[in-house]
């Protein structure tokens, strides 16, 4: 009885392989067009990948802010509220949890990362629930105020870590480095890939559980979709709005605190090469699918780490990777229309074919 | 070929195939030179396409248009005008905030020195314009200032100002108070005798076609079903042309329930979205058992009313109370446990979510309650769509399955998942507004029924709606509204149709102190 659902969830699935397919094609034509052999490329950039227990475990660590920012956006874009501020979260979110990490050296290891756990996400949450009440109470535009608000949390933290919270071993634009007992075990020897997965896939499961098994969730939905019928039908969109930014913001400011936690075990200035804005291209798309999130992230991580095998063993670009993905992206924001012209001219032959019979 | 003189516009075999639906069938017309040639259909089933086609703005898959007897092509309104045949749509194309004069002219201005317009020329044409069709409009009027009727007007001098001889009108009278709509047949009737205009109207309104055509055509489903002379025509005919069955417009049977005051509303004042006041002192009560009609022209303050009532807009004085607890300004969810469910006027708005399935659609309101949330939180997916299932069943909602988004409805049967929905909550107090508004005929009677069997249970009902026909046929009361304020309460069967004209319009304000009593 699910039929006419599973095939509106296919149809997107076929357009997604589509594009994927396609600008892996576009990616195979640049190959070709610098005289480089695309068949050995991405069999670099795949061995790269998942050719060794090293490297898959490099690409799973770089699943793991990925699926996070990627959920913070679903949750807050089926909302219908926008978080473009997922970076500035994650800054602030490291920076409180090296905070803890430095300032509460004698506590125990598991209440010392719970703590700092709780602090990095508070922090981000509460960095987002400043634009989600401007746009509630103001209708200031929360696109523009997160943005915005990345600039001040990147300089902020900037300035801390190179004045008040300096580490005074080397200029290292950081903090010190945070007490042992705060350190997430790695799992595989030389790769950053830490504990911290286990948490990031507890968080995946309770977003996903709220997002499609609650009532909660449903109520997110439905604002997102409508908020007029959602406060017709009694939800308090404006609360269920902010609810979702904060939560969204939460999710960022965690995305740095295991940065802080696991790879780099202090904050530094430039703590994230984006990996909110990478979480957001991985939300878009899949279409705000917290399933989804985790398996585009994969591939993300993926494409990442091959990317920088295939650059060493071809002298292929590693940038080429971005070209790719921003192809998908254009491909996916495409789809409608294409859908659109696809089922145009197959109606349209298919007056022609009638026509023709009746003719005939 | 004798006849083929008098045959103004041919339509042969037109198909129009739109992504996934075939608008037009192998539809046929014939118009004929000087008559008044009305278009009916439910929604959906082609009329509008068909004009549009006729008018340039779609190209048509397959099938010819002879004018005058020759094939030509129109592939744009430039074409049709040029050929004289002018179109009325149904939502107005004025700016606002331009004079009548400067309104009619756009497009075709007359410039001085080729460079500026030329206001005076402009004005001394409208009121040529004016004398010539006998349609009265003052040139330097800004347009926002003038009643809807008015502002059709000028649409139609717009029209016939490009030369229009063939009036294409698109719903004329969807818009307009019974007054307004006996003036505008008569301009149509004017223009047909007195000037020789050839008048195309599409419409749904079956007694407007047998008041005014020549003749009438029936579309269903994209096919033309016939074409009659309109003096061999009756409503019930006309109605099963419609909707390929037959139709009962038998009386609705009502109970007698005794009288409790169930919503009493005091002294309601509140704005409107721009700020200006919308409702003013508003006084009424309803009952258990009984349904109150609110006549008025649409924009008289009936969709704050009901904004206000359901705590979607704030008040600024009044209160009401609901079975004696006095509501001031609640949230909607409040106001929805006290006993209030909400039939809304702008389905689409405020009704539902067109991405969401029908299942979630249906669950809106109770989707944190036992026992379709597990304790409050988990979704019982089974107890939703069971509930889901039994409903579409109930209601006679067309869909394959309640997993699909309702958007894929047909108007129709959006507005029954609407009303399914609400009325599942068995409230004692019912606001409905506009339960009919672009329902087609089939799902019209049905949903009528559903209203009266709540009011024969006991519900009390306040209907909100812009047509007089459905207020007289289902209300045991009426009152009018006019600018925001209660201008008269009437039993039905104490008052005509016409004369509630008066008080929408606020026309008989001598009478309207004796009409609004304080009950």
């Amino acid at each position: 009885m699910n039929s006419k659902l599973f095939k509106k969830d296919l149809e997107y699935i076929v357009s997604l392989v589509l594009s994927i397919s396609a600008s892996l094609l576009i990616g195979a034509l640049i190959m070709m067009a610098n005289g480089r052999s695309p068949a050995v490329g991405y069999g670099a950039l795949l061995k790269g990948a998942f050719g060794s227990k090293y490297n898959m475990a490099n690409t799973f660590a770089k699943t793991v802010p990925l699926v996070l920012t990627g959920l913070a956006t679903a949750i807050s874009f089926r909302s219908g509220i926008f978080n473009i501020g997922g970076e500035g979260q994650l800054y602030l979110g490291a920076f409180a949890a090296a905070y803890v990490g430095i300032t509460f050296t004698t506590l125990p290891k598991g209440i010392g990362i719970i703590l700092a756990i709780i602090a990095g996400a508070l922090v981000g949450g509460l960095y987002a629930f400043v634009p989600g009440l401007l746009k509630v109470k103001y209708k200031i535009d929360e696109v523009i105020t997160t943005i915005m608000l990345n600039t001040v949390a990147v300089f902020f933290t900037s300035y801390l870590v190179n004045y008040p919270f300096a580490t005074t071993r080397g200029k290292l634009n950081g903090t010190e480095i945070i007490a042992d007992q705060f350190h997430l075990s790695r799992l595989i020897r030389l790769s950053t890939l830490n504990t911290s997965i286990f948490f990031m896939g507890f968080i995946a499961l309770l977003i996903y559980y709220l997002m499609e098994k609650t009532s909660t969730g449903y109520d997110f939905k439905l604002v997102g979709q409508n908020s007029l019928f959602a406060r017709f039908g009694g939800i308090n969109d404006r609360r269920q709005m902010i609810i979702a930014m904060v939560l969204s913001g939460a999710l960022c400011g965690l995305a740095g605190v295991f940065e802080v936690l696991g790879v780099h075990y202090r904050f530094l200035q430039n703590i994230s090469p984006g990996y909110a804005w990478d979480g957001m291209l991985v939300a878009l798309i899949v279409k705000n699918n917290p399933i989804g999130v985790i398996i585009m992230s994969i591939f993300f991580g993926a494409l990442k780490t091959g990317s920088i095998s295939m650059e060493n063993a071809t002298s292929i670009p590693s940038e080429l990777v971005l070209v790719i993905q921003s192809i998908i992206i254009l491909f996916i924001a495409g789809e409608a229309g294409f859908k659109e012209k696809f089922k145009e001219w197959n109606a349209g032959r298919k007056v022609k074919q009638k026509a023709g019979e009746r003719n005939a | 070929m004798y006849y083929m003189t008098k045959k103004l516009i041919q339509v042969k075999n037109i198909s129009k195939q739109f992504p996934g639906v075939l608008a037009n069938d192998k539809v046929s017309l014939d118009i004929e030179k000087g008559e008044i040639h009305a278009i009916v259909g439910e929604n959906g089933a082609g009329k509008s396409t068909l004009m549009n086609i006729i008018y340039g703005l779609y190209e048509p898959t397959e099938g010819e248009i002879f004018f005058e007897g020759e094939p030509v092509e129109i592939n744009s309104p430039l074409d049709a005008i040029n050929l004289g045949i002018g179109m009325v749509h149904q939502h107005f194309m004025l700016l606002p905030s331009f004079t009548v004069a400067e309104n009619i002219v756009l497009g075709t201005e007359p410039r001085k020195n080729r460079i500026f317009m030329d206001f005076k020329e402009a004005v001394s044409r409208t009121e040529e314009l004016s004398k010539t069709y006998g349609l009265k409009v003052d040139p330097y009027r800004k347009v926002e200032s003038l009643s809807v009727g008015i502002q059709q007007r000028i649409e139609i001098l717009k029209v016939l100002y490009k030369g229009a001889d063939i009036l294409i009108l698109d719903e004329p009278t969807a818009v307009l108070t019974p007054q307004e709509a006996e003036d505008l047949f008569n301009v149509i009737r004017k223009l047909v005798k007195d000037l020789g205009k050839t008048i195309i109207i599409i419409t749904h309104k079956l007694q407007e076609v047998l008041a005014i055509s020549d003749r009438v055509s029936v579309m269903r489903h994209g096919k033309m079903i016939g074409t009659l002379e309109t003096k061999d025509a009756d409503e019930q005919i006309l109605a099963e042309m419609m909707v390929g069955r037959e139709v009962l417009f038998e009386k609705l049977h009502k109970e007698k329930i005794p009288k409790e005051k169930v919503l009493s509303v005091k002294g309601i004042k509140a704005r409107d979205n721009r700020d200006l006041i919308a409702l003013d002192q508003v006084s009424f009560s309803l009952n258990a058992g009984e349904i109150l009609g609110i006549a008025g022209v649409e924009g008289n303050g009936q969709s704050e009313l009901v904004e206000v009532l359901t705590g979607l807009r704030k008040m600024e004085e009044g209160t009401f109370t609901v079975k004696g607890i006095e509501v001031f300004n609640k949230s909607p969810r409040e106001i929805r446990d006290l006993g209030i469910a909400h039939v809304p006027e702008d389905r689409l708005a405020t009704g539902l979510s067109s991405e969401a399935t029908i299942w979630e659609n249906m669950l809106m309101g109770i989707q944190h309650t036992e026992p379709y949330a597990i304790k409050g939180i988990h979704m019982n997916k089974k107890k939703i769509m069971e509930r889901s299932d039994r409903l579409i069943e109930e209601f006679d909602i067309r869909t394959p399955t309640g997993d699909l988004p309702a958007g894929n409805l047909s108007g129709g049967n959006m507005q029954k998942m609407v009303i399914a929905r609400e009325f599942s909550f068995n409230t004692p107090i019912l606001i409905i507004a506009q339960p009919t508004r672009g329902v087609d005929v089939g799902a019209i009677e049905f949903i009528h029924s559903q209203i009266i069997e709540k009011r024969n249970k006991g519900a009390a009902i306040l209907l909100v709606s812009a047509d007089l026909d459905e207020i007289f046929r289902l209300s045991d009361r009426i009152i009018t509204l006019y600018e925001g304020k209660i201008t008269g309460e009437f039993l039905n069967g104490e008052i005509s149709k016409k004369d509630i004209g008066l008080y929408m319009t606020g026309k008989h304000m001598d009478l309207a102190g004796r009409g609004a009593s304080n009950e």
